[in-house]
């Protein structure tokens, strides 16, 4: 097989340009919000989010019937919702943000749960669980061309107050800015990535692509602006070879890429030269003797 | 350097704080608290847990909303000079895995004074240098923050207040979790800045260094107890009522017998 056959010939097909486009848009901002989330402790918060965005889904399908934008709109709705809210619970009552995400995430799921039982048709969620990256419409295309456009222009205008607001809240706000606007804009392009994905590969798997890139990018990098890069750049890498190795094993695509992340992951984690599991076990003496 | 052109004593230098309450939610945390504080000193903010010494410190950047009173430095409100002021919060804030390097942090000073887009000058790198020289953080600038011990992290933060170009510094317990010998390199630190007409204002726990290392004191127990030169504030009779009167005398849940002896 030729380098042709291998990487170029299986984009002739549309459905796989189609699916490579978006796979690689939602990669470059979840892997770059990703970072965030990981240094901010927040890494669950996608899984959270991504429950809480079902009585969206059930409340748009109950009342605009199954069209791609009222769905869209319905768990856009929802994830803002529970993510504002909780940002809002935790500073103005006793309660930590990540037990006020965990309480209104739990809500809206059984809110959620009761909606679906309610429905006339019975609403096939598999769908929403698992996606299908191969069956992006140019409309999906679209949507995640915009919304990863403008997460990938929100770090590069607001890095200084992104990475303040992440790594010292207290002196961000002490020289002046406002990290209450900076952290709100976090979890919305947060909830606007989660919803784009939710229609191309499924929940479970587009956390694959916030997660996994920034916590394999967190073992290499001692820079906040090389971690960004390098993690959006995995998100690419991996998003390309996962589409690839889909095409050619005959995969499921979405399990692929994450696949592929994951491969990513496990080689940081031991081999990392300074933060990884081998070179842990290497310098531990050391360590000891010095302590 | 702005101190070293302005008398100390010009009205611009002086904190002024007027019937100060703050509340957090029903609790009072300050209350009535009227004390002038002169720029170019060094001020020991003392007293028990819960007497609002980082209250006062946060307060100064108009994080809390004054129930009554006003806090003033010179005639304007001290949030509006958020630039003169630099803040340190407590070390336990810090989440030292996070990775940046100590001259990236550094530089986080000089940040606040650009606008969109714009990048740091040769002269923020000037001094930034210059910050990293005079806490002598040259030959640790490219580590990783958590490379550090104690003593150089509580530097890597100063340095950064130093670069940001301010000249009153808030430090929120400093010398918490310092050993001996990084609590006597800070003391000395803080004393050169105070000779170059900076101002500290420092919530401190221990009331031997607050003596040894401040000339002036502010013992707060919600309510102001005394303010003034270090060793007239913290006689014993300020002391026991600062540190006795609220908590200890009136309720002693451990039954501790009150034969405690204070420092003098």
């Amino acid at each position: 097989m030729s380098l042709h056959d291998f990487f170029i010939a299986p984009f002739a097909y549309n459905f796989m340009a189609r699916g490579l486009g978006s796979a690689l848009l939602l990669g470059l901002s979840g892997g770059l919000l990703g970072c965030v989330l990981v240094l901010r402790r927040l890494a669950l918060m996608g899984d959270a989010l991504s429950h809480s965005l079902l009585p969206g889904i059930a409340l748009a399908w109950l009342i605009f019937g199954p069209s791609v934008t009222a769905l869209f709109m319905g768990a856009l709705l929802a994830g803002l919702l529970t993510a504002l809210g909780s940002a809002l619970l935790s500073r103005l009552t006793r309660v930590k943000e990540d037990a006020a995400f965990g309480s209104l995430f739990i809500v809206f799921f059984a809110a959620g749960v009761a909606l679906v039982s309610k429905l006339p048709t019975r609403m096939n969620l598999t769908h929403v669980l698992f996606g299908n990256i191969l069956g992006t419409s140019n409309t999906d295309l679209g949507i995640a061309g915009i919304i990863s456009g403008l997460t990938a222009l929100v770090f590069v205008v607001g890095f200084r107050g992104i990475l303040l607001q992440t790594f010292d809240p207290l002196f961000y706000r002490a020289s002046g800015g406002h990290g209450g606007w900076v952290h709100i804009g976090m979890l919305s392009l947060t909830v606007l990535n989660l919803v784009a994905a939710l229609q191309t590969m499924g929940i479970v798997l587009a956390l694959g692509l916030f997660l996994l890139p920034a916590v394999s990018a967190y073992l290499w990098c001692d820079h906040f602006a090389r971690m960004l890069l390098l993690s959006a750049g995995i998100a690419l890498a991996s998003s390309a070879a996962g589409i690839l190795l889909s095409y050619h094993a005959g995969l499921a695509s979405g399990a692929a890429i994450v696949l592929c992340l994951g491969a990513v992951f496990f080689v940081s984690v031991l081999f990392s030269p300074r933060y990884g599991f081998i070179s842990r076990i290497l310098t531990a003496p050391k360590r000891s003797l010095s302590a | 350097m702005q101190a070293f052109t302005v008398p100390a004593h010009a009205p611009h230098h002086i904190l002024r704080f007027r019937n100060v309450t703050v509340c957090h939610g029903r609790t009072p945390a300050l209350e009535g608290v009227t004390l002038d504080i002169p720029c170019g000193s060094s001020t020991a903010l003392l007293g028990p847990n819960g007497a609002g010494k980082s209250t006062l410190l946060r307060a100064i950047l108009g994080w809390h909303p004054l129930v009554t009173g006003e806090i003033l430095l010179g005639d304007a409100h001290p949030h509006h000079q958020l630039p003169r002021l630099a803040y340190l919060p407590q070390r336990q804030s810090i989440d030292w895995d996070f990775p940046i390097t100590v001259r990236a942090v550094v530089e986080q000073g000089r940040y606040p004074s650009l606008r969109f887009f714009q990048r740091l000058s040769a002269l923020d790198h000037q001094r930034v240098d210059r910050a990293l020289d005079e806490l002598g953080l040259v030959e640790l600038a490219d580590r990783q923050i958590s490379q550090l011990s104690g003593g150089q992290q509580q530097r890597v933060f100063l340095a950064r207040a130093l670069a940001q170009g301010a000249d009153i510094f808030l430090l929120d317990e400093p010398f918490g979790g310092l050993d001996l010998l990084a609590c006597e390199e800070l003391t000395h630190l803080l004393r050169t800045w105070v000779m170059q007409g900076r101002t500290v204002l420092a919530a401190v726990h221990d009331l031997a260094l607050a003596r040894s290392g401040f000339n002036r004191g502010v013992l707060l127990d919600t309510t102001l107890v005394a303010a003034g030169p270090i060793a007239e504030v913290l006689s014993p009779d300020n002391i026991d009522r600062a540190f006795r009167r609220g908590r200890a005398a009136r309720q002693n849940p451990l039954h501790l017998s009150r034969t405690t002896e204070f420092p003098s």
